[in-house]
């Protein structure tokens, strides 16, 4: 299978952060979501795959084109939104449509009135008197009506009310029936994430700490809650993430879970009570709090 | 070198269309100032002259600040940048939208006083300072227009455009102390005297300069960020 | 002139207005042939004749008043149809290839052949007018001073691509609105304002106006065209706008008349003077203006059926426009010595101009690439 994307030993350096030694692919037709805190270097490695900013190293291939180089040829077939991206205020929405079109000969003209009208957008408006909802479904019209092969959202869902949240996530839903169709997006909302994705990328502090399909990272996760009084001896051990203690009550986040870790954590005198899975949520919180390995 | 002409033109477009209201109201004042030089009374010349100069300094200022500042400000400039364009369409686009926005009115306004003054019983050696001034506005919107491209910081952008344009003032008073530039304006032939075409000269070649290396500058780099 | 080019001719195209703009031509030669035997004009016409004749004054003052509005109206008009049909950028596309360039490759070809023809007729007419004597002695003169450029009598297509500018400009600030507001007013509201509008652009020049020649925009005549231009605009699509005016249409031509008379007086008292009188401004404010919309008027009713000659002057009205006075001058001067009667030597100079210029737009225009610049 082709990939939609690929990097390699991607680093690029601002004087107050830096990414470090990225190696992330996507294959064509997935949805991966890009999960991690405020600066951990989503729009970073967004603009990257987009061609705006150049690598200090490390390479960058889109949709089969060398980036930054091929750029404008790779700008072509992504749709690029960005939480940081406004459109013009004097202007409506037909205006930026106008513009759109006339740049992408594959514009979508029925799919744009059909968004049109699901977004409940007034077209002739100056966007100036738009919520912020309504200009982030706005971006996402112009984005989606183009008909990308690669579509790179960072932060979509970011601000928006649950109602317009709601309206977006179920047409990015709906766009990503289409199996031709890449997706990269990265979100602080791991429910948005964990709705979408097919496999999942955790950058923290400009490096890619986790890359998994969603089903094997959710499953390398567990929480285990224990009895007895041997919570300092395992406090060390790499496979957890976290050791807490109240009492004769432990609980544990484990971050590699093995069929074989019940018995050890008897061994080393804890009685398991009960392990379940844990949300991504948990597991992003967790990994934040506990340095990032995840 | 490899343009993308069709979204480079449509850049330029966008551009126009952003800024085409206020253009409209600077051609108009400009228009109204011409008419006002028209008049051929010293009230009116006087109006009309400092009219031109207020137009033409405004027209460039905002010319800049639309396309470039505001742009940026706005983070509109994140949507244009994700279209298919290269740092160097964009910078074509952004340099040739600002000639046609700044250099239509420019020349028109120019080609006007030079009218007025050739038309008009004032003595024809003025045509010198009138174009040493026009020089000089173009040398401070090019070097504004420079800076709005390569600096992003608002108050140096700002510094840049009041600072370059209000020194047409120190520039005139300096012109004044120059014999053979202050002699000849009093006749009513034009004679360009040695200093006088050298400041011109320099002033076009600044021009020049500052502008192709700023496409140069902007053309070499692989990305935007 | 200019207007509208025939590859843009809508199919349900306004013959009156064709035709109006065929007559005001014609009306345009006659009066430039004519001003050379106006006592009016006398001292300030090169081709002045010695002989002259007060009936000229009292017969092509009028029609003039009434040509140069009618001619920027109907331009207005064919402006606002081109706007309507091709937007903004094809109106500015289709303005530069028909006014723009003919203007720049006409201006100098105009001014050079009508200087050299009065440079001759300086040196070489003996029976000279006041003008040519004074050309005379300033050619004689050891370094005769330059003079500013001007745009002779091509002043009329440098006010048409001011007026599109203005338009332009007033469209994009969303002030167009204003004009919708004013037309729906009615045509009797219109012509009662439109005097009124005129007056104080009347005031601002000589009486009878001169020809805004300068480069720099002469406010009078922009206060005193630019009216009839955005009446033309504001006409389009509705000319049946005027037709409460019917009623008012002999007792507006008879008003007209009866001003007129009072304006010649005025003349015949106090000739052409370099500022004018508010009494004779607001008689010439009142004449353009209803004598406009009067011409206008008759022109809808009168001339409304095709009429092959009248298309065909109208056709070459523009390059008629562009060729006719230096043709003109050419022939004027070399007749100032020859002893005819000046009716003669007038009807020879019309016909003869008017035929050259038939002739070369049949065989320089008409069916030549020049047809799209100025056919």
């Amino acid at each position: 299978m082709t990939a939609a994307f690929a990097v390699s030993g991607l680093c690029k350096r601002y004087p107050e952060f830096a990414l470090q030694d990225v190696d992330l692919s996507l294959p064509e037709g997935q949805v991966m979501g890009l999960v991690g805190v405020n600066g951990a270097g989503k729009t970073t490695l967004l603009r990257l795959l987009t061609g705006l900013a150049a690598p200090d190293a490390g390479s960058i291939e889109v949709l089969g084109h060398r980036l930054p180089e091929a750029q404008v040829a790779a700008k072509r077939d992504i749709g690029f939104a960005s939480e940081d991206m406004r459109l013009y205020r004097g202007r409506s929405l037909d205006w930026h449509i106008e513009l759109v079109r006339r740049i992408y000969p594959a514009w979508d003209h029925a799919y744009a009135s059909e968004l049109i009208r699901r977004f409940d957008l007034r077209p002739a408006q100056p966007l100036g008197g738009y919520s912020h909802g309504q200009r982030v479904k706005a971006l996402l019209l112009l984005c989606l009506s183009r008909r990308p092969r690669l579509l790179l959202l960072d932060e979509p869902t970011t601000g928006l009310d649950p109602v317009a949240r709601a309206e977006v996530l179920e047409t990015l839903a709906d766009v990503l029936r289409d199996e031709g169709r890449s997706v990269l997006f990265s979100s602080h909302n791991t429910h948005d994430v964990e709705r979408l994705a097919d496999s999942i990328a955790f950058l923290h502090q400009g490096r890619l700490v986790a890359h998994a399909d969603k089903e094997r990272f959710l499953d390398n996760w567990r929480r285990v809650l224990c009895l007895g009084g041997g919570a300092a001896e395992v406090s060390g051990w790499p496979e957890l993430a976290q050791v807490r203690a109240a009492g004769s009550q432990v609980e544990i986040k484990v971050r590699a879970w093995s069929e074989d870790l019940p018995q050890r954590l008897s061994a080393a005198g804890l009685s398991v009570q009960r392990v379940d899975p844990m949300a991504l949520e948990d597991i992003f919180v967790t990994a934040v709090r506990t340095g990032g390995a995840a | 070198m490899n343009l993308n002409r069709p979204v480079i033109r449509l850049l330029i477009l966008k551009d126009w269309q952003l800024f085409e209201k206020q253009l409209a109201a600077y051609v108009l004042a400009g228009l109204g100032a011409l008419t006002l030089l028209g008049l051929a009374r010293p009230w009116a010349f006087y109006l009309g002259s400092l009219a031109l100069i207020v137009v033409v300094v405004a027209a460039a200022c905002f010319a800049i600040s639309n396309s470039l500042l505001v742009e940026r400000k706005e983070q509109t400039l994140a949507f244009v940048m994700s279209l298919p364009v290269s740092p160097l369409d964009f910078t074509i686009s952004k340099l040739l939208g600002n000639l046609l926005t700044f250099g239509v009115p420019f020349c028109v306004l120019l080609l006007g006083t030079l009218v007025v003054i050739l038309s008009t019983p004032l003595p024809d050696g003025l045509v010198i300072l009138a174009t040493l001034l026009f020089g000089h506005i173009l040398l401070a919107y090019s070097v504004s227009l420079a800076v709005a491209m390569q600096v992003e910081s608002e108050g140096w952008n700002t510094f840049a455009m009041i600072g370059s344009m209000v020194l047409v003032n120190p520039f005139l008073m300096a012109l004044g102390q120059i014999e053979s530039i202050q002699g000849p304006i009093r006749q009513d032939a034009i004679a360009w005297s040695l200093p006088a075409a050298l400041i011109l000269g320099a002033q076009l070649l600044v021009s020049v300069v500052v502008l192709v290396h700023t496409a140069w500058w902007h053309g070499r780099k692989a990305a935007f960020y | 002139m200019p207007g509208v080019s025939p590859d843009a001719v809508p199919a349900d195209r306004i013959h009156a207005l064709d035709h109006l703009r065929a007559l005001a031509m014609l009306a345009g030669v006659l009066f430039h042939a004519a001003l050379a035997y106006s006592p009016l004009l006398a001292p300030v016409w090169p081709p002045a004749d010695r002989q002259t004749w007060w009936g000229v004054d009292a017969l092509i003052w009028l029609p003039h008043l009434v040509r140069m509005p009618l001619f920027f109206l109907i331009a207005g008009y064919f402006t606002a149809s081109l706007l309507e049909r091709r937007g903004m950028g094809g109106l500015a596309r289709q303005r530069a290839r028909r006014i723009l360039l003919p203007f720049l490759v006409a201006w100098p070809l105009v001014d050079g052949s009508l200087a050299l023809a009065t440079e001759w007729a300086a040196s070489a007419v003996t029976q000279s007018s006041p003008m040519l004597r004074l050309i005379r002695d300033w050619l004689a003169l050891p370094d005769p001073p330059g003079l500013p450029p001007r745009t002779g009598h091509l002043w009329f297509l440098y006010y048409l691509l001011l007026f599109g500018v203005v338009l332009w400009a007033v469209r994009a600030l969303g002030w167009g609105g204003g004009l919708a507001r004013l037309m729906a007013r009615g045509p009797q509201a219109v012509a009662g304002l439109l005097p009124l509008v005129l007056w104080p652009g009347f005031m601002a020049t000589g009486s009878p106006h001169p020809a805004p020649e300068s480069l720099l925009p002469e406010a009078w005549a922009l206060a005193v065209f630019g009216p009839f231009y955005a009446l033309g605009l504001g006409l389009h699509g509705r000319l049946d706008w005027l037709t409460p005016l019917r009623p008012w249409l002999k007792p507006a031509a008879a008003l007209c008349l009866g001003l007129y008379a009072v304006l010649l007086d005025h003349w015949t008292t106090d000739a052409t003077v370099a500022r004018t009188a508010w009494a004779t401004a607001l008689l010439e404010a009142l004449i353009a203006a209803w004598g406009t919309l009067l011409a206008l008027a008759l022109g809808l009713r009168w001339l409304a059926r095709p009429s092959p000659l009248l298309r065909y002057l109208s056709a070459s009205a523009y390059w008629t426009y562009l060729v006719h006075l230096p043709l003109l001058f050419a022939l004027q001067y070399p007749m100032m010595d020859l002893g005819w009667p000046w009716p003669l030597k007038f009807a020879t100079a019309v016909s003869a101009t008017t035929a050259l210029c038939l002739l070369s737009y049949e065989l320089l225009v008409r069916r030549t690439p020049l047809q799209r610049f100025v056919g």
